[in-house]
């Protein structure tokens, strides 16, 4: 089973902003929560 | 496209102005978009003519009688009868709709947004025909978004007559309170405006092809509503399959077939609301080769994409919940694709909501639901008898539930049954959408003495602390 990606409307919205996919990504807020800064650094490493 | 007809360029067309077509017109408008809608009817669609909107304006009326009948426990003596002057209600009820209306026009119109009223009909895969009262003529379009609605099923065996055998949209206009009223179909709609209609006077009967009122709600949010319509003295029968009926001069005649044995219902008037089905049989789909489903709903992605790409597709005629804040959410996703954006359709917790008596809402996973999708549930209830500002009401028959994952105590999903449960259920979406955990809202403040307490409350349950509730 594929647990939520715990992460705000607003933070799923950028994810898909940034072209990055929030379930790959391994959020580092409280209780792993995927926060902006998760995405955006996600969204650097597609970049290199 | 005949010779020496004009085709107008339009960019983004808009068909249908209900909650999903108008609020994706805005939308697209306030996303830089040239934006032409086109309805054939009123603006706001079913919701706001013949749907939400009147249905409950008669809900809130019919309460209000209720509540001075009630209100003798309260040592509020009112003498005499209560009259209820249903001309006047309708009047009432028509002038809500008609700011309302008025103000999606206006709206419309500081957008910017181009409004015609006219039918359309697709031409080919970016052409429409609009009739109007004056012409018909064709635009062509770059962007298209179907939002043509729903509308009620008939039963073959039960037509609509217009007079005594009536679809939602004539029950709530009536001029003359029926002295027994008859409701096939025990679905929400039925169910709300047959108990409305209850309390404004009438004998009611709900006849429900299933065994239970509401299929597809959770049965123990059910069982509260169940018990107030027989305190009410609403007849409910349940597993009834009705085979037909006639209307005569004074009445009209229902037969159903009840658990193996016909019985006959006479009624001033019949309600018939056994569903709704797409307004996709009209507009010319086969011949720009738009996919229907099984059910004759328009298929969509995500993006709520056809299967034509550029044109979209909202809303009841997308099929799904038939909901007006569903459609509207639809609408904003494909206006901001359609602008480029990558929107689509992300929704953790929709909103449920029923305007019985008691109030039913509930969002995210049930128990069973938590379970079948692979999580260990916990699920902590709280009920409204041990929540102040209910009895203050004098309306504590209910309660509030949440369920939520035992190891990360996530909240998954809530049910509640109670007074003003429709408000109560946004603080839930907003939990489930935001991630949050029982923790989370138990350690959120709620006003003291206020409903929503209860959900917070529901919520220490989770942890085993809630203060007013003695743990099992
Ligand atoms: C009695 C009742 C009570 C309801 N209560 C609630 C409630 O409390 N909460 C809730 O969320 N939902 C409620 N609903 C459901 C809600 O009304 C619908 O989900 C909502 O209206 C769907 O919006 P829509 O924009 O998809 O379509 P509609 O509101 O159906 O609008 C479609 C519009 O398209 C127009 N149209 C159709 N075909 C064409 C064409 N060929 N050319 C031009 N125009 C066309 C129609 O004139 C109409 O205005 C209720 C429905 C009913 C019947």
């Amino acid at each position: 089973r594929r647990r939520r990606v715990p992460a705000a409307p607003s933070t799923r919205r950028l994810a898909r902003e940034l072209g990055v996919d929030i379930t790959q990504i391994k959020g580092t807020g409280s209780q792993g929560r995927v926060t902006d800064e998760d995405v955006r650094r996600a969204a650097a490493a597609l970049q290199e | 496209m005949v010779v020496g007809d004009f085709a107008n360029e339009v960019d983004v067309l808009v068909v249908g102005g209900g909650p999903g077509g108008y609020v994706a017109a805005i939308r697209a408008a306030q996303l830089g978009r040239k934006v032409t809608l086109v309805d054939k009817g009123e603006l706001g669609g079913v919701c706001l003519n013949r749907g939400c909107i009147p249905s409950k304006a008669l809900i809130t009326a019919a309460e209000r009688v209720q509540q001075i009948k009630e209100a003798d426990r309260m040592g509020i003596r009112v003498n005499g009868d209560i009259a209820v002057d249903l001309p006047e209600l309708m009047n009432w009820k028509d002038g809500v709709v008609k700011k309302l209306t008025g103000g999606v026009g206006t709206l419309l119109k500081g957008n910017k947004v181009d409004v015609i009223k006219g039918e359309a009909y697709f031409s080919g895969p970016d052409t429409v025909r609009i009739a109007t009262e004056k012409d018909s003529q064709t635009y062509q379009f770059k962007d298209c978004i179907i939002a043509t609605g729903s509308r009620p099923v008939e039963l073959p065996s039960l037509p609509f007559d217009g007079k005594r055998i009536l679809s939602s949209t004539e029950i709530l206009s009536l001029q003359e309170l029926p002295k027994r009223l008859l409701v096939v179909g025990g679905g929400y709609i039925g169910l709300e405006l047959g108990t409305a209609y209850r309390k404004l006077g009438s004998e009611v009967t709900i006849l429900e092809g299933t065994d239970s009122l509401l299929p597809g709600v959770d049965p123990s949010l059910v069982r509260m509503v169940t018990r107030k319509l027989k305190k009410l003295g609403v007849t409910v029968v349940t597993g009834a399959m009705v085979q037909g009926g006639e209307s005569s001069e004074d009445e009209v005649r229902v037969t159903a077939q009840v658990k193996g044995e016909e019985k006959t219902y006479a009624a001033d008037v019949v309600l018939v609301a056994v569903g709704r089905k797409p307004n996709t049989d009209e507009l010319g789909l086969e011949q720009v080769g738009i996919q229907l489903d099984e059910r004759g709903f328009i298929k969509v992605d995500k993006q709520l994409r056809t299967s034509v790409p550029h044109i979209y597709a909202i809303g009841d005629v997308a099929g799904g919940a038939l909901l007006a804040h569903k459609a509207s959410y639809e609408g904003k996703v494909a206006a901001e694709v359609i602008a480029g954006m990558p929107s689509e359709v992300d929704v953790r917790a929709m909103p449920f909501v029923i305007f019985s008596d008691p109030e039913i809402a509930y969002t995210g996973l049930t128990e069973q639901e938590a379970k079948e999708k692979g999580y260990d549930p916990v699920v902590s209830r709280f009920a409204f008898q041990a929540n102040g500002r209910a009895l203050t009401m004098d309306s504590a028959d209910g309660f509030a539930q949440v369920v939520a994952d035992k190891e990360s105590k996530q909240i998954l999903g809530v049910q509640i049954v109670g007074p003003e449960a429709s408000t109560l259920i946004s603080e839930a979406v907003l939990a489930i959408e935001m991630g949050a955990n029982a923790e989370d809202v138990s350690l959120s403040v709620h006003a003291h003495p206020t409903l929503p307490e209860a959900v917070m409350e529901a919520a220490e349950g989770v942890l085993g602390q809630a203060i007013h509730m003695v743990k099992k």
